[in-house]
């Protein structure tokens, strides 16, 4: 017995050890296993596929760019006169121009303006923002958002909504502060 | 043209149709009241083979189910029926989807009641749903073999929820566009693929986030309403069908939780049952119907919000708690975890007793208190009940709580457009808030028996006890010296651009929201700093020690339950059951001391 194992042991552990190996990853193994990975490769592809085809390529979304009217006809303060159809606030102040993007930074309701308390309040999850775009109070997480505005040659105050800024220092210049002192 | 028949003709007419070779091919068996037709009636029926042949007794009695899923599956046959007939008359395009709700409601014969009750069937099946779960719950019906039958039904009530959200953008009134926005808003918050959610990746934008991905778009127009009509009408219903049939027939194939004696035919015994609540249920919801109309506000305007704007009742819990937390922690993680909580619950409840029956409650003193508990479940019950429960209040609190710009106003306080009011929040300084929260999830922490013995062996047997104390004491004047002394130290991080006053002590101390700190503040002032900060030390010691104090006892259930449970199952529900608590702590915490984030790094729009 224990003169016959040694030497036998190597030569049955081998081709064990290789049946093994060739039950797992030999010939008919390998189709088998190729086969379904380009099953389950291709199962994914298409489930992949479809959820891209969800993403449209061609927004029909309004244009985010338009004209206000000419500085002159606003008042020193917060105007509310296109929050109905753009959804902006214009306010000047002794300086020039700003404007607001009238959408929640929290889940994108538009807030209110109150004078008396110099507050922007929203009316879905109660976040108050003061004259500057900063959260006071509420949940927001960021300042509202600043679009860029310009004068167009028509002398025309330009509102653009897709260029945005709330970062402090960063947005009361460049294209989101138009200096303006002319009569109001 | 017909002779006038003989009266007796009749039956003998009926008896020769019942020979035809037609009757017989519909109808393969008799309608006598004999044991075999009975059985027959039920597996040679399609539409009722998915009942067994006979059932338990017990399972019929109606104060142990009150029919609740069966219900629920008669209102969702019902809402695709009136659904059906809806889509007729509606076209899911901005331009004309609200002239066509108003046409169904006033013009169309009948429209009026067919969309009413479309409309209370949903809000009933809601109901239903949640309280067939309860009852599920309650009587322990999810224990083995129906473990996963439960979280089937976790699912369909995740479905039953988004079919009602999916349903009511389609009036396109200003109800559903700002209850979508909101929803749609929360998806842009999603961690990694909403563009303002924490750790997004590199490439996500506004226009290839998740929340693009649900509205089609970057607002809310018509490729949303075209989506979402899709989404209500055919997609959810068509994966909510699929999941129906299994937990229908995982009902039949999983048996019983709990075998019980006698059985009795299910033909006429559980049929006639399911026939009345049927019929009860169809007569509720007619009259209801008749006496309400369906809420139709005005038409939907993408750049005005209702003031306040609130959600269907049934979301407005998930409104509330987006009030306390950051959209992505309110509105993607705490539901995640209610749900994967909930999935959860047949895979770490081993406790094999309270099935098949109500609760058992029994009288227990608790210091001086009696209380009223759960005896063969007490934690099981005790805290799902408190989850069902505080979600319950959250719903109440939006619903009866909340006025303009979601100001806090009491259910007998008036509303005012105009009231004064000068909220303001503070975040607490980043570390006292991780310590805050650090010394709170360790609260939940256990001291395994193999510890406590080792404990024991070197330092005696009341070791292990006091050990146990000064953890939970410990912790606990950790938490309260790590909320208190933050608001009397930190300054204000918001001076000067936010905030007119240097301290967070001062601000939140003048502040109308944070009445705990007002009193400090008060106090302080009023009585002079070595008075005031004595008292209030006094009382950072008192809450530290009441913590404690709670933590003791809450300690012997850990250690229980961990050396009952095991690491993973215990990891899992004293999670979870942190959560829970901590959600009711933060709300307490903003409501009481004007908290707004323990931990903030808004570079990564990482808020908790």
């Amino acid at each position: 017995m224990e003169q016959a194992l040694p030497p036998a042991a190597p030569e049955a552990q081998k081709p064990d050890f290789l049946r093994r190996m060739e039950e797992r990853f030999g010939r008919r193994q390998f189709l088998l296993k190729s086969g379904w990975a380009f099953f389950w490769a291709f199962l994914g592809g298409w489930v992949l596929a479809n959820l891209r085809y969800l993403f449209p390529n061609v927004l029909y979304e309004p244009t985010l760019s338009f004209k206000a009217g000419k500085p002159e006809d606003f008042a020193v303060g917060i105007s509310e006169r296109w929050k109905k159809s753009q959804r902006t606030w214009i306010v000047r102040d002794a300086k020039g121009f700003y404007c607001f993007w009238a959408r929640c930074t929290h889940l994108g309701c538009t807030p209110n303006w109150f004078e008396a308390e110099s507050r922007f309040k929203c009316p879905c999850h109660g976040s108050n923002f003061n004259k500057s775009g900063d959260v006071v109070a509420g949940p927001a997480p960021k300042p509202l958002w600043r679009c860029a505005i310009r004068l167009a040659d028509d002398g025309q105050l330009v509102v653009d909504k897709a260029r945005l800024e709330n970062r402090p220092g960063a947005r009361e210049q460049g294209e989101f502060f138009l200096p303006y002192e002319g009569q109001a | 043209m017909a002779e006038p028949q003989p009266a007796p003709a009749k039956p003998d007419l009926m008896q020769q149709v019942k020979k035809t070779k037609l009757w017989k091919s519909i109808f393969r068996h008799d309608f006598s009241d004999t044991p075999r037709t009975r059985l027959i009636r039920i597996f040679g029926n399609v539409f009722l083979h998915l009942h067994p042949v006979r059932i338990a007794k017990d399972a019929l009695r109606v104060t142990y189910t009150w029919g609740l899923g069966g219900i629920s599956f008669y209102l969702f046959l019902l809402l695709t029926v009136t659904g059906i007939l809806l889509m007729f008359y509606y076209r899911p395009t901005s331009a004309v989807a609200y002239q066509d709700i108003k046409d169904l409601t006033f013009v169309v014969t009948l429209g009026g009641l067919l969309r009413n009750m479309h409309r209370w069937a949903a809000h009933l099946m809601v109901v239903v749903v949640i309280l067939h779960m309860v009852r599920v719950f309650l009587t322990g019906a999810y224990k083995p073999p129906r473990e996963y039958n439960w979280v089937v039904g976790v699912l369909l009530l995740v479905m039953t929820l988004f079919l009602s959200y999916t349903g009511y953008l389609l009036p396109w009134d200003q109800l559903a566009l700002w209850a979508v926005t909101v929803g749609a808003q929360m998806a842009a918050n999603s961690p990694i693929l909403g563009n303002e959610g924490p750790f997004k990746l590199p490439f996500i934008t506004p226009f290839n986030d998740a929340r693009f991905g649900l509205i089609g778009g970057t607002v809310i127009n018509d490729a949303t309403l075209i989506r979402f009509y899709v989404l209500h009408c055919i997609a959810v219903p068509f994966i909510f069908t699929v999941f129906l049939c299994v937990h229908l027939w995982r009902v039949r194939k999983d048996s019983f939780s709990k075998q019980t004696g006698e059985k009795v035919d299910v033909w006429p015994h559980l049929v006639s049952r399911e026939f009345l609540a049927t019929l009860l249920v169809t007569v509720v919801l007619f009259v209801w119907s008749l006496l309400m109309n369906a809420p139709l506000e005005a038409e939907a305007n993408l750049n005005v919000t209702p003031n306040p704007s609130k959600a269907p009742w049934y979301f407005l819990g998930l409104q509330e708690l987006l009030v306390y937390f950051d959209p992505w922690i309110a509105g993607v993680v705490l539901p995640t975890v209610i749900v994967i909580g909930l999935m959860a619950i047949p895979y770490v409840d081993t406790n094999p007793k309270g099935v098949g029956s109500w609760p058992k409650m029994g009288w227990k003193r608790l210091g001086p208190l009696p209380i009223w508990y759960p005896t063969e479940r007490p934690f099981a019950v005790s805290v799902f009940m408190i989850g069902v429960i505080m979600w319950f209040v959250l719903i109440f609190i939006g619903v009866s709580c909340r006025g303009p710009n979601w100001e806090w106003y009491w259910p007998w306080e008036s509303w005012s457009y105009r009231r004064m009011t000068k909220l303001t929040l503070k975040n607490i300084p980043n570390l006292w808030g991780l310590a805050l929260m650090g010394a709170y999830f360790l609260f939940g922490s256990p001291i395994p028996k193999a510890v406590k013995d080792r404990i024991a062996a070197k330092a005696g047997p009341k070791a292990p006890a006091l050990v146990s104390a000064a953890l939970h004491f410990g912790l606990g004047l950790v938490m309260a010296a790590a909320l208190i002394i933050p608001i009397l130290t930190a300054k204000d991080a918001d001076f000067p651009l936010r905030s007119q006053y240097t301290t967070l002590f001062e601000s939140l101390g003048r502040a109308v929201n944070a009445p705990a700190v007002a009193a400090m503040w008060h106090l302080v002032q009023n009585a002079g700093p070595a008075v005031g900060y004595g008292v209030i030390g006094a009382v950072i010691l008192g809450l530290g020690l009441a913590l404690g104090a709670i933590g003791v006892p809450f300690g012997r259930l850990k250690d229980r339950m961990f050396d009952e449970m095991g690491l993973i199952k215990y990891t899992i529900v004293i999670s979870l059951f942190m959560m829970m608590t901590g959600v009711l702590g933060k709300i307490f915490l903003r409501l009481l001391f004007g908290v707004k984030y323990l931990f903030s790094l808004p570079v990564f729009n990482f808020n908790i």
